[in-house]
């Protein structure tokens, strides 16, 4: 019972200021007032697969703007109108269009994993398990703004949209070594969790509550009478602990919920398991970004992850209504996932209108926050786990980042990080983020050591307004 | 039964075969200073040793819906477990512990299913009646202990304790307050309930013994009955296994062996069997095979789930029907077909479209891995697909030690002339930079499969040039098998003692919920000899869970 009162009766207001109440009226849902203290700041990271069809090899460039510098609503929308990013042209002045950026460490037999595992971590890949069950080991950088942020140490949403084929599922979102995050996939689900309890009469919420608060406070009992034992296996006492620290009352929460018309639409897409289909894959995406505009709204969390397609994307996306070949394929650019296939005519094209498709899906993102007025407390984040799909190289991993996190990035511009012609470890931009959404190391100094240790310190001065 | 529960005549588990006479004089925890170090040859299960694993292992989500059907007796599934978040991929099977972890979601899920589940539960007094035992007493007091005790011990399974009972009682009373329900016993039990089913000794298979016998800590009986039940049934204990697990029968190997094997004649482990090796086997990938039926006539949009079926039902057939064993497996000419996948065999099937039971021609197919499913599932389009054929036999069946594909894997050459096998060995084989794996090992494997298509029909030419399916392989001992076709390298599969031993590694990863660890270096082997003698796949089974790895913990994971 040791934290039973420092648990209890906490909340964390809209602004992050942290109040202590008395029981009930802690839990009556009115809005916690904030003191003077900054708006709620927000980080989300949407994952592209197979890298982009960026300049490789003989391929032309067809994703990055031609120049560096400014980017302006003309400039994408006529000279750079047949690249990728152009499709945001509605929001060129909230850009930041990084480049010059590398995972630091090699992959482990899958590049495919190994992109994945370094994608939000920064971390090494781990030697073992390796190839395509590879995972990173430490947290993420959603993890870590949760930890930091989040009301009572609430998760990351961490959301997908399409197939899983289970060669390699969910990559994005570690608790710590190796300890990777299950995604959920379907919106229904993730609607249910957000807006919960949101909308009961007080007298219910409050005995909900009340009756929460015992069972919890039996099952931390329990939990502590077990995690008191000495002669517990690592494993064991790892397993216990999240656990515990799993265990929540209830917070206040904001009235929260979407149209009714979307929650039939997420009812539609749960029934039969549509949502596994990868055909449904850009309706799920999008229901999956409307959950995150809601939920960052709703001060559900301040950090969230949105996979798109399963670890090597195999979807079949459609392009201008013909249905294509596995993106998976298009990106090595045979019918095939190895070595053993016929080209795929156009294939650096079809990857290129992919990528397009994309930066739609992340433009619906951005149209959703900008609707909650989140956009310019936000650093929205399009990344990709590889750089470029037949290399499967991971120098210059393309980063598109949109808001200004409150004013802590310098947006509306292109640039190339390298330093010295040399690319730089991609942690860097994570300090850079984490910065901007209010973390803070644990001596309440600036973050600058986020990733493995031995990568170089400090942020991109570059991003920064 | 060939080799079960040899070295019975050493009984009390945990006491291995090193003798149990005197442990008295040992103390607990004691080490004999006498002890061999190889145990006698027919000791058998009793000898083995049990290696680290959870102690806290959590219930799959299917262990789960199958639990609080059993524990709230209802009639069907709650369909509560689809809406809990995933687990993520820890190996081939979902049992495996490592993935099986509570974070802050899952919580979450567990405790809205919780509470929806205590209301449904408990929604009068005559639904609290049906969870009581039918002589429970009626004065409210002496009734609602009866409530937590009976219902606790099939909730936590193993009985409550006298402070557990009362901290429980305490929390009984606030019932009526905490629900808004004024019926004592209704209230009582809903609070009860919820609080129940998110309790950690629900939620996980708690292993709290640590007395350590010799070099293992013995199971209680009701630690025992739990990983029985969970892996034989994915479920909870029934009201005999709990009998038992009371009675102390399950401290013997001989009591362990005559409740697994009344559990396995039930449906239930019929559906584990079966639920193994779909996972093995990968059935979820054939399910997931697609043909565009313009291109490929007769075929329908149904044709992976017809696979699927298909190889469901061989296996049922095979392993719980005719109680057979893995060479039936790998070897067999029978399968089950409906009209669209007769016609793929190039059969004439009389009769309606209802899958039946039918026997392929024997010089073409020769069990499992010429099925259609496994075919299809490893290969694109119209061309047979040597390499994802290959790579498959070689994890799943051989357990061969394939290090990950190289990233930039340059793809075949755009060629049309000569066979498949041709163009695979131009780029893979020997003298190229894929020598090392593919020569060898899977392009061989591969091979044998080439006189079936990309959808696993049978042909004899290639691009109009004659098949070769010949090839030789080496297996990890250094011996290699030679075979001209895909019948001849299935039999020779059959008799391969690699192959068994994969088989019996897989079957003590799937039981045992981990990867396999070099303490079960002694069962392994053992089953792997009684598979190659044609023990039925039953008995591999039940050797496992009568072994004394089972039945004890390994004391080497205390303080680590």
């Amino acid at each position: 019972m040791k934290n039973k009162f420092s648990r209890r009766f906490v909340l964390k207001g809209a602004g992050g200021a942290v109040l202590g109440l008395p029981l009930l009226e802690g839990l009556l849902p009115r809005v916690a007032h904030a003191q003077q203290t900054p708006a709620p700041r927000f980080a989300v990271f949407m994952r592209q697969a197979n890298g982009v069809a960026q300049a490789s090899g003989s391929e032309p460039e067809r994703f990055w703007p031609r120049e560096l510098g400014a980017v302006t609503q003309s400039s994408l929308s006529s000279l750079d109108a047949d690249r990728a990013v152009s499709e945001l042209s509605a929001y060129a002045s909230k850009l930041l269009l990084v480049r010059g950026l590398k995972f630091n460490f090699p992959g482990n037999g899958c590049g495919h994993s190994g992109g994945g595992n370094q994608c939000l971590t920064a971390q090494r890949v781990s030697q073992s398990p390796s190839g395509n069950r590879s995972l990173a080991m430490g947290e993420s950088v959603d993890n870590r703004i949760a930890r930091e942020l989040n009301p009572g140490g609430r998760d990351p949403l961490t959301l997908y949209a399409g197939r899983q084929s289970g060669y390699i599922d969910e990559v994005l979102s570690y608790r710590g070594s190796m300890d990777l995050r299950p995604a959920e996939n379907n919106p229904l689900n993730a609607y249910m969790r957000i807006t919960e309890l949101s909308s009961a009469d007080a007298a219910t919420r409050e005995r909900i509550a009340k009756a929460r608060l015992s069972v919890n406070d039996l099952v931390r009992e329990q939990m502590n009478a077990l995690r008191a034992n000495a002669r517990l296996s690592a494993a064991d006492r790892q397993r216990l602990d999240l656990h515990f620290e799993s265990v929540r009352d209830l917070e206040v929460q904001l009235s929260c919920s979407l149209s009714e018309i979307q929650v039939s639409e997420m009812q539609a897409m749960s029934s039969g398991e549509a949502y596994r289909d990868g055909a449904n894959l850009v309706k799920v995406a999008r229901m999956q970004a409307d959950l995150i505009a809601l939920a960052f709204s709703c001060g559900y969390t301040h950090s969230a992850t949105l996979q798109i397609g399963d670890g090597n994307d195999g979807t079949e996306y459609t392009i201008d209504g013909v249905k294509q070949p596995r993106y998976h394929w298009i990106s090595h650019r045979i019918f095939a996932d190895g070595s053993n296939g016929d080209p795929i005519p156009d294939a650096a094209q079809k990857h290129h209108q992919i990528d397009r498709l994309h930066a739609q899906m992340f433009r619906h993102l951005l149209d959703r926050l900008s609707t909650h007025g989140l956009l310019d407390s936000t650093a929205a984040v399009w990344c990709n786990d590889l750089a470029h799909g037949v290399s499967h190289s991971y120098s210059n991993i393309p980063f598109v980042i949109a808001g200004s996190c409150g004013g802590y990035l310098k947006t509306g511009q292109y640039v190339d990080v390298r330093e010295g012609g040399q690319y730089v470890a991609h942690n860097k931009l994570f300090n850079t983020i984490l910065n901007a959404v209010g973390c803070k190391k644990s001596d309440g100094s600036p973050v600058d050591d986020f990733g493995d240790a031995s990568l170089p310190r400090g942020e991109l001065a570059a991003l920064k307004a | 039964m060939r080799f079960l529960l040899a070295g019975l005549v050493v009984t009390v588990i945990g006491a291995g075969c090193f003798g149990d006479s005197d442990l008295s004089s040992t103390g607990s925890g004691g080490v004999r200073s006498d002890r061999k170090d190889v145990p006698p040859p027919d000791c058998g299960g009793a000898c083995d040793t049990p290696a680290p694993a959870a102690r806290f292992a959590r219930l799959t989500h299917l262990q789960w819906e199958n639990s609080v059907r059993e524990l709230l007796r209802l009639d069907g599934p709650t369909g509560l477990s689809d809406q809990f978040t995933g687990d993520t991929l820890g190996g081939i099977f979902d049992t495996h512990t490592g993935a099986l972890k509570i974070g802050s979601t899952l919580w979450s899920d567990y405790q809205r299913a919780a509470e929806e589940l205590a209301l449904r539960a408990t929604l009068n007094a005559d639904a609290v009646s049906r969870l009581l035992p039918v002589d429970a007493p009626e004065a409210t007091d002496a009734r609602a202990r009866a409530f937590v005790e009976s219902f606790g011990q099939r909730a936590f399974r193993r009985p409550l304790t006298a402070d557990e009972v009362s901290r429980f009682m305490s929390l009984f009373e606030l019932g009526p307050a905490l629900t808004g329900v004024t019926d004592p016993m209704v209230g009582g039990a809903r609070i009860t309930v919820q609080a129940m089913l998110q309790s950690p000794f629900f939620l996980y298979r708690t292993e709290l013994s640590d007395v350590v016998v010799e070099d293992a800590i013995p199971l209680n009986g009701y630690e025992v009955a739990q990983r029985l039940s969970y892996a034989l049934w994915n479920s909870m204990p029934d009201e005999a296994l709990f009998a038992a697990a009371a009675s102390g029968s399950l401290s013997t190997r001989e009591g362990v062996a005559e409740q697994a094997l009344r559990m396995m004649a039930d449906p239930r482990a019929r559906e584990m069997l079966s639920r193994f090796h779909h996972q093995l086997f990968d059935l979820d990938t054939v399910r997931a095979v697609q043909r565009d039926p313009a291109k490929y006539p007769g075929t329908s949009s149904q044709l992976g789930a017809y696979l699927e079926k298909e190889t469901a039902l061989f296996v049922d057939e095979v392993v719980a029907t005719q109680r057979s064993n893995l060479s039936t497996l790998l070897t067999s000419p029978t399968t089950f077909v409906n009209q669209e996948l007769a016609t793929l065999y190039g059969l004439d099937l009389a009769g309606g479209s209802d899958f039946q039971k039918v026997e392929l021609p024997a010089d073409q197919r020769s069990g499992l891995l010429t099925r259609l499913g496994f075919l299809a599932a490893y290969a694109h389009g119209p061309d047979s697909d040597p390499i994802r054929r290959g790579v498959f036999v070689n994890l799943r069946v051989l357990c061969a030690d394939l290090p990950p594909p190289p990233d930039n894997v340059q793809p075949l050459p755009n060629e049309t002339t000569g066979t498949m096998r041709e163009r695979v060995t131009a780029h893979t084989g020997a003298g190229t930079c894929g020598a090392g794996c593919h020569s060898g090992l899977i392009n061989p494997a591969g091979f044998a499969f080439e006189h079936f298509d990309g959808l696993g029909r049978y042909r004899t030419e290639d691009n109009g040039l004659p098949v070769n399916a010949a090839d030789t392989y080496t297996l990890k001992d250094g011996t290699s098998i030679s075979w001209s076709d895909a019948q001849a390298f299935s039999q020779s599969l059959a008799r391969s003692r690699q192959v068994h031993r994969c088989y019996a590694q897989h079957w003590a990863e799937y039981l045992f919920g981990r990867n396999e660890l070099a303490e079960d270096e002694r069962l392994v082997e053992r089953l792997t000899e009684a598979s190659m003698e044609g023990a039925p796949v039953q008995d591999i089974v039940l050797e496992v869970v009568t072994s004394r790895s089972f039945l004890t913990r390994s004391a080497a994971e205390e303080g680590s």
